[in-house]
């Protein structure tokens, strides 16, 4: 955050188009302390800040920088969808599981990355009730990005022991209304346990406020770190499932799990250890996306419809159809909101049902995969 | 009135051959049986609707217990409506959509509009808002059923939110947008009959016309629903849950029979839609939102998929729980503190402080609970239990 | 269950039958003095010696935590006007030994912040549990909507928080009263301080959520800013649900914009702040959010460091109803009240002196009471209850948000300025107030 100044020094005396320019490169507020003679007219300022002038003067640069502005709006906004559907999508894939409590999965990494990062106040709730009114390690924001991963990782490994392994038999329909019920309990016990109000999940200090990039200007700088740091879990992701021992057996599981079973492979380690790493890249996206809305346990249902659109549109298991599908999600949703924002949420799912009806098993999704 | 899910590959074989013969050479031999369970089914509708508010509102003891009131007997009755369609698609089709509240809150949006603008008879307001669910349900339908598990779940959430976010923000001129549809009109029933008035020397028992019409139609609704699942209809649909291919195999058209179901279900829920417009004078934007298909899931689920009733027990038990349970304060030991009827100790003895607040909680485990015991609902432990009486009663 | 209801036939439905076929005598059952002057109408007359106020407040969802607040207000109402204390001791025509001779019992209703829920939690309150006064709010759209069914069921509503042009504006009604200011209020409110703190003659850019209360407000800020010579760049519509604003933040010119208005509330208010801090949008202009509450100030914690808006009421404000208030509450609950609480309170006892002023709880007579009564008892000021559309003549508190390190439980801003009624508020002919029909009394 920049330096705060004193507006009551600006007060009156000053004109709306006589600014300092601040250390982003951007016009500053207008903090001249300069006392000008206002110009007979009585409307001074307005000359100098026609809005018709000032875009004649950005010109060309100013369309580029709008069009790389909802660009990489679109890319951080998909950024979360992928973490979220790589898990849902894997988890679908291999394990023909349909999970609709994974987006109580980001809910638990968020607020789980909350108490680690911060120590919060808590004023509602049970905990509060209960004499917990502050709460939280206060660790920072690195030991929430490993320790989240590996806390949710476990609960992964729990779910698909309990929840998962018994419904693999059962039809799409149980594991779907199994896994709602389940979601809507977590929601609820979180609700109970913290009460139902918001809490602000900082930005590190050391990514927080703007940083200034080139044609676009001012940018949220955790924004960026939300970009890089998915790129790199993808990344990782895909290296685990391409080109590891691991990733040969999921891979294969994915095709014909039957198969595989047939040639004496047991699938039911891998199978845990795919359901824990889907686990573990939701929790991680709560960790990431925290910072960027308010904290509260509506998050996880919230983030749940969008992630399953990604899958459906990407293709299911396939884990570069789900980042195509949710930078596809993203895009579409920044472009509509620069240019018809009163239909940018009807557009995403116009986008999920043409995609879906062109191309049935998705982008890059293969037929035989598809449940 | 057992509405057991027959064995599939009778019902299959059977169902399938049915549909090409003549329909009067099967049904003639057993016409007077059908005609005797159907009239018994209707006639056991209409008593136990008869007799719902009048024992869950006014009964003395009962209604005390129960805490019940007119306004929730009606809401029951009409989520029963809506609940019951649902299941026609679930419980006898295995299709499990996420997007029936396009159904409800667009029938009930219609109906609503219909009535501002057209005409503010409550019997051709549920004839709008029907036919528009109606119309709703085969368009969507017909995109959605392309493909079927969990895709079919998630294309008709998507179809569900999409409506609701053009309801929001592009169509808020018709709708109302967040404010919800406020200009509803409503004319006396048949022209001499106003809604909300009692019914004259029967308002002990049912209460208010408003709920002589939605129990009405509700009966109406039972009766075709019964009728439908009686049909070869009925018993393809339960052919392509237990075993879609096979049913392909045997030259069912399979998806016309699904589309069939899927239109059939989205035109009762209209009926519910229609009637809850009529119900509250008004449209909430969130009837159309993804919750409320969720909270009909729920309600089919918890009452019983697969059977006739069992949806609209669900209903009632979650409408029970969210609207009267949810405003107990402390839940105490029976008969204890005052104002109960057998008064034991004088100090209430509490259990669970702010109990109301788990409402939603209860209500999820419970439906976790009944997916992985008794995949059958509530209504399915109710007819085993009587089965096993039965049973009892038998070896003696 | 908990409470046993003893009569078997709802006295409500007697009632209505009686309005239906005419035998008004039914009425005759209830056994007041004055229900042989006055015909039976909604939940009139009360039957028994206990009064039933209905609190229909948001026990779940994002604003559970202002609901509960306010809960308190109203359970810490009824125990004063049973009992005596807190404002009850001073308030003229308040016994603090029941109203009239009835003593009050209360039921509470879950809103969920939902239109349709809330609606339906009232209808229990007024149908099974025969409330004869409904009071609540914390969202606009659930004020609107539950007013139209008091309307309807003849009970009186009254609004705690709602902040919409609507409820005493288009959607007014004959049985709802409003304490709560309204966007026209807060941006005339806001406008002489802001031009005062940051100048004349700047440009400002609104973001406005685009439903009812967000198109009301938007077009009040440009009104009175556009009056006191600021001119509008432009005023961009946000969907309802969006929670990233991110991409309409990006679109804001920051080298023609001087001034940002975020016409969000709640929580979606607390996401646009932090998200244009976050786009380093304060340092190139100033941020102004009309309205603030508590759930969205502790979301977006330091977001709202200097940030002018307007606040129900606030535990700070230094008047004697304000610190008897505080003190009462504090003492009850150790914490400190909320906006929301006070107006919760305040609405609870404004019902109970007009029921005591009337002498019955006959709805028509109470509504009589309320209308164009003039008080000073509330700590905003001398304040009207307007007859013409139901709405409060009060002032209004402008705060500002204060640093992080400042903020505390409770409190999270500075008062700037309690702009008095007279600068505020609009003629009965105008504004609002001129789409307003208050419909019948009966």
């Amino acid at each position: 955050m920049g330096p705060r100044r004193d507006p009551v020094d600006d007060r009156t005396k000053l004109y709306a188009c006589e600014r300092i320019p601040n250390e982003h490169g951007g016009e500053g507020k207008f903090t001249s302390r300069i006392e000008s003679v206002r110009s007979g007219d009585g409307s001074p300022g307005r000359d100098c800040t026609d809005s018709e002038d000032d875009r004649k003067r950005l010109g060309g640069d100013g369309v580029l920088a709008e069009v790389l502005t909802v660009f990489i709006n679109g890319l951080q906004q998909g950024a979360i969808y992928v973490l979220v559907a790589i898990g849902l999508s894997i988890i679908l894939g291999t394990l023909k599981f349909v999970n609709f409590a994974h987006g109580a999965l980001y809910l638990v990494g968020t607020y789980v990355g909350l108490l680690v990062t911060l120590e919060i106040q808590l004023t509602d709730g049970k905990l509060a009730e209960w004499g917990f009114t502050s709460i939280g390690l206060g660790w920072g924001f690195l030991a929430a990005l490993v320790i989240v991963p590996i806390v949710v990782f476990a609960v992964g490994l729990l779910m698909e022991r309990f929840v998962a392994r018994p419904f693999y038999d059962r039809p799409d329909t149980d594991q779907i209304l199994l896994t709602f019920g389940l979601a809507i309990v977590v929601q609820e016990v979180f609700k109970i346990l913290f009460g139902g109000q918001s809490y602000n999940f900082a930005r590190p200090g050391w990514a927080s406020g703007p940083v200034d990039l080139p044609i676009i200007g001012a940018f949220p700088e955790w924004r960026l770190y939300v970009i890089g740091i998915t790129a790199v879990l993808v990344a990782g992701v895909y290296a685990l499932v391409e080109f590891t021992d691991f990733g040969l057996v999921v891979r294969a599981g994915t095709r014909d799990a039957e198969m595989v079973e047939l040639l004496g492979i047991k699938l039911s380690r891998p199978y845990l250890m795919v359901f824990g790493v889907g686990a573990a890249l939701a929790g991680v996206a709560g960790v990431v996306g925290g910072p960027l809305y308010a904290v509260n346990p509506n998050i996880g249902t919230e983030i749940l419809v969008p992630a399953f659109l990604v899958v459906v549109i990407g293709g299911v298991g396939s884990i570069t159809g789900a980042v195509l599908g949710g930078i596809l999600l993203g895009e579409t949703l920044a472009i509509l909101v620069a240019v018809a924002p009163q239909w940018s949420q009807v557009g995403i799912y116009v986008l999920a049902a043409v995609v879906l009806l062109a191309r049935p098993q998705g982008l890059l999704g293969s037929e035989e995969v598809t449940p | 009135m057992s509405d057991e899910p027959t064995e599939t590959a009778d019902a299959t074989e059977e169902g399938g051959a049915v549909v090409e013969r003549e329909r009067t050479e099967r049904e003639f031999p057993s016409w007077e049986r059908v005609r005797e369970s159907e009239l018994f089914v209707i006639a056991i509708t209409t008593v136990a609707l008869a007799v719902f508010p009048w024992l869950f509102a006014r009964a003395p003891v009962i209604s005390g217990v129960l805490q019940g009131y007119q306004d929730l007997a009606t809401l029951i009755v009409i989520w029963g409506i809506f609940a019951m369609g649902f299941n026609l698609l679930l419980g006898y089709t295995g299709l499990l959509s996420f997007g029936h509240a396009a159904f409800w809150g667009g029938a009930a949006y219609a109906a609503g509009v219909f009535s501002t603008h057209v005409s503010s008879s409550p019997l051709l307001i549920i004839l709008a808002g029907t036919a528009f669910a109606a119309l709703l349900a085969w368009a969507l339908g017909f995109v959605a059923l392309r493909r079927g598990g969990i895709y079919f779940a998630i294309l008709t959430l998507a179809f569900g939110q999409m409506a609701y976010y053009m309801a929001l923000s592009p169509l808020s001129g018709i709708t109302g947008g967040e404010n919800g549809y406020t200009g509803v009109e409503l004319a006396p029933l048949l022209g001499s009959f106003f809604l909300q008035y009692p019914v004259p020397g029967l308002d002990w028992l049912v209460g208010t016309w408003t709920y002589v019409l939605v129990g009405v139609v509700a009966v109406v609704c039972v009766a075709a629903a019964n009728r439908i699942l009686h049909s070869p209809y009925g018993m393809v649909f339960r052919a392509i849950r237990e075993n879609d291919q096979r049913a392909e195999f045997v030259g069912l058209n399979v998806w016309r029979y699904k589309l069939m179901a899927f239109v059939i279900s989205g035109t009762l829920a209209g009926v519910a839609g229609s009637l809850f417009t009529i119900y509250s004078a008004y449209v909430p934007v969130q009837s159309l939102y993804w919750t409320t298909s969720g909270e009909v899931v729920i309600m089919a689920v918890l009452g019983g998929v697969g059977s006739l009733f069992g949806p609209i027990l669900g209903a009632g038990i979650y409408l029970y729980v969210e609207n009267v349970i949810s405003g107990v304060q402390q839940l105490t030991l029976p008969f204890t503190g005052p104002g109960e009827y057998v008064t034991l100790v004088q100090e209430p003895v509490v259990l669970l402080e702010g109990f109301g607040a788990y409402w939603h909680l209860i209500l999820g485990l419970v439906f976790v609970a009944v997916i992985v015991l008794f995949p059958r609902g509530i209504w399915g432990l109710f007819e085993d239990a009587a089965g096993a009486v039965r049973r009892l009663g038998s070896d003696h | 269950m908990a409470r046993g209801e003893q009569n078997d036939v709802s006295r409500r439905d007697v009632v209505k039958m009686a309005g239906a076929t005419g035998l008004a005598g039914v009425a005759g059952v209830a056994g007041s003095a004055s229900a042989q002057e006055n015909p039976p109408i909604g939940n009139y007359p009360i039957q028994g010696d206990t009064a039933t106020f209905g609190f229909n407040v948001p026990q779940s969802g994002p604003y559970s935590s202002e609901g509960q607040d306010e809960l308190r207000a109203y359970e810490l109402a009824v125990q004063h006007l049973n009992n005596g204390g807190g404002w009850v001791d001073n308030w003229e025509g308040l016994s603090g030994n029941g109203v009239l001779d009835y003593q009050l019992d209360s039921v509470t209703g879950d809103t969920a912040t939902d239109a349709d829920t809330a609606r339906q939690s009232a209808r229990r309150m007024i149908q099974r549990d025969n409330a004869i006064m409904v009071s609540g709010g914390s969202s606009s759209a659930v004020a609107v909507a539950v007013q139209e069914l008091c309307q309807r069921e003849k009970v009186q509503f009254m609004a705690c928080l709602t902040h919409a042009d609507d409820t005493t504006g288009g959607d007014c009604v004959r049985y709802s009263f409003r304490e709560m200011f309204n966007t026209t209020m807060s941006a005339q409110a806001l406008a002489p301080v802001v031009t005062e703190e940051y100048g004349d003659d700047l440009n400002f850019y609104q973001l406005y959520a685009d439903y009812n209360w967000g198109q009301s407000q938007q077009d009040s800020m440009n009104t009175y800013f556009s009056d006191a010579g600021w001119s509008q760049v432009e005023s961009v519509a946000t969907p309802l649900g969006t929670s990233d604003f991110s991409s309409y933040l990006s679109q804001v010119p920051r080298d023609e914009t001087d001034v940002l208005f975020l016409n969000h509330y709640g929580l979606d208010g607390a996401n646009s702040l932090s998200q244009a801090i976050d786009r380093g949008l304060n340092e190139d202009m100033e941020i102004v959010v009309p309205l603030y509450n508590r759930p969205m100030a502790q979301a977006a914690s330091g977001a709202i460091e200097g940030v002018f808006g307007t606040v129900a009421w606030d535990a700070q404000i230094d008047n004697e109803p304000s610190n008897a208030f505080t003190e009462t509450f504090q003492n009850e609950y150790d914490r400190i009240p909320s906006g929301p609480a006070q107006l919760a309170y305040a609405q609870t006892l404004q019902y109970a002196a007009a029921v005591e002023r009337a002498g019955t709880f006959y709805p028509p007579e109470v509504i009589r009471q309320l209308e164009g009564h003039e008080y000073d008892n509330i700590g905003m000021g001398p304040e009207t209850m307007r007859a013409c559309d139901h709405q409060a003549q009060r002032a209004v508190p402008v705060v500002r948000g204060l640093p992080e390190g400042e903020q505390e439980e409770g409190s999270f801003f500075e008062i700037v300025n309690l702009t008095p009624r007279e600068e505020i508020g609009y003629g009965c002919d105008e504004g609002p107030a001129a789409e307003c029909e208050l419909g019948p009394y009966e």
